[in-house]
């Protein structure tokens, strides 16, 4: 029981971690994506318009089915251990 | 230098390569011709080659441990433990260690009319120090010369290479976006300081110069 705990909580640790990683990484991706994206059809520098711009589109990101893919850090771990403890067993 | 470098290197090498040979799947096709339970201690250092089962276990200084004794297809004799790894290292998950013993038991066969297994294990036979790998599962097969694929093992190192290619753009990414911009700052910063202190020299000189001009009218003026 000690041990599954232990396994429970170091896997848990470690998937947040990961989850983390995971998003700050995509939603700098997503920002870069859109800075580039107004800047191919912009000229000049940082505006008031670009970064309206920028924040409209990382709003709809945050409602994205990509940012919801992220889950999946905690999901297939979950079914890979669930997977091995079939074929190990039976 | 050149040579600490590459020997640390090499010994990372080897620390990583042993790792994954000792605890990834590896198969065996063998001959089951007998079990057997033996008590074994555990109270020095070789305690790292058997399984903590389950949290009794850590406990206790000796118990039985199950074997699956075998012969290989060249005659060599191969000698497995059978122990539950339960929800520790490695992450066998491994709960059906008297299945398995009943299963070993079930295909024992002779050199006369042999039958041969493929066990799927982890571990290492180490003669020296009583070391023995882990039995995982058992599996009938035609013969002695039947290839078995290693998906398992062909998935794993696929699956490793994309976590570490994730975990580099993700590095890449952090430093073009978080680092760099830094750098740019500071670079600019410093450029600046620069000029300052080069401003400040010429002031300096000024200040000199003017020291200088106002020493020199004490100087008489050249006799006519």
């Amino acid at each position: 029981m000690i041990a599954f705990l232990r396994l429970a909580v170091f896997g848990f640790i470690a998937m947040t971690v990961m989850y983390l990683l995971l998003s700050i990484y995509s939603r700098s991706v997503e920002r870069e994506r859109l800075e580039k994206e107004w800047d191919g059809e912009h000229d000049g520098g940082e505006s008031p318009a670009r970064d309206a711009y920028i924040e409209a589109g990382m709003r709809d990101y945050e409602k994205s089915l990509r940012r919801k893919l992220i889950w999946l850090v905690y999901v297939i771990p979950t079914l890979g251990v669930l997977l091995l403890i079939y074929l190990t067993n039976y | 230098m050149k040579y600490a470098k590459w020997t640390v290197l090499t010994l990372i090498a080897l620390i990583v390569f042993g790792f994954f040979h000792y605890t990834l799947p590896q198969h065996d096709i063998v001959r089951v011709v007998n079990t057997y339970q033996e008590r074994q201690d555990l109270n020095d250092w070789t305690r790292i080659f058997w399984a903590k089962p389950d949290d009794q276990s850590t406990g206790l200084i000796n118990r039985d441990v199950q074997f699956i004794q075998t012969v290989k297809a060249n005659n060599k004799p191969m000698v497995y433990r059978n122990e539950d790894t339960g929800w520790s290292w490695p992450p066998y998950f491994k709960f059906d260690t008297a299945n398995l013993q009943t299963e070993a038991e079930d295909a024992k066969s002779t050199a006369a009319a042999p039958e041969w297994v493929s066990v799927t294990h982890y571990g290492w036979r180490i003669e020296y120090f009583s070391a023995f790998p882990n039995a995982i599962s058992i599996k009938r097969v035609e013969g002695p010369d039947v290839t078995i694929i290693p998906w398992f093992n062909i998935f794993f190192f696929v699956f490793l290479g994309f976590v570490l290619l994730m975990l580099r753009r993700m590095w890449l990414q952090f430093r073009e976006r978080s680092i760099d911009p830094v750098l740019a700052d500071v670079e600019e910063a410093w450029d600046s300081v620069d000029q300052r202190a080069d401003e400040a020299a010429e002031r300096a000189r000024g200040v000199w110069g003017r020291f200088r001009a106002w020493l020199g009218t004490w100087k008489g003026k050249p006799r006519r």
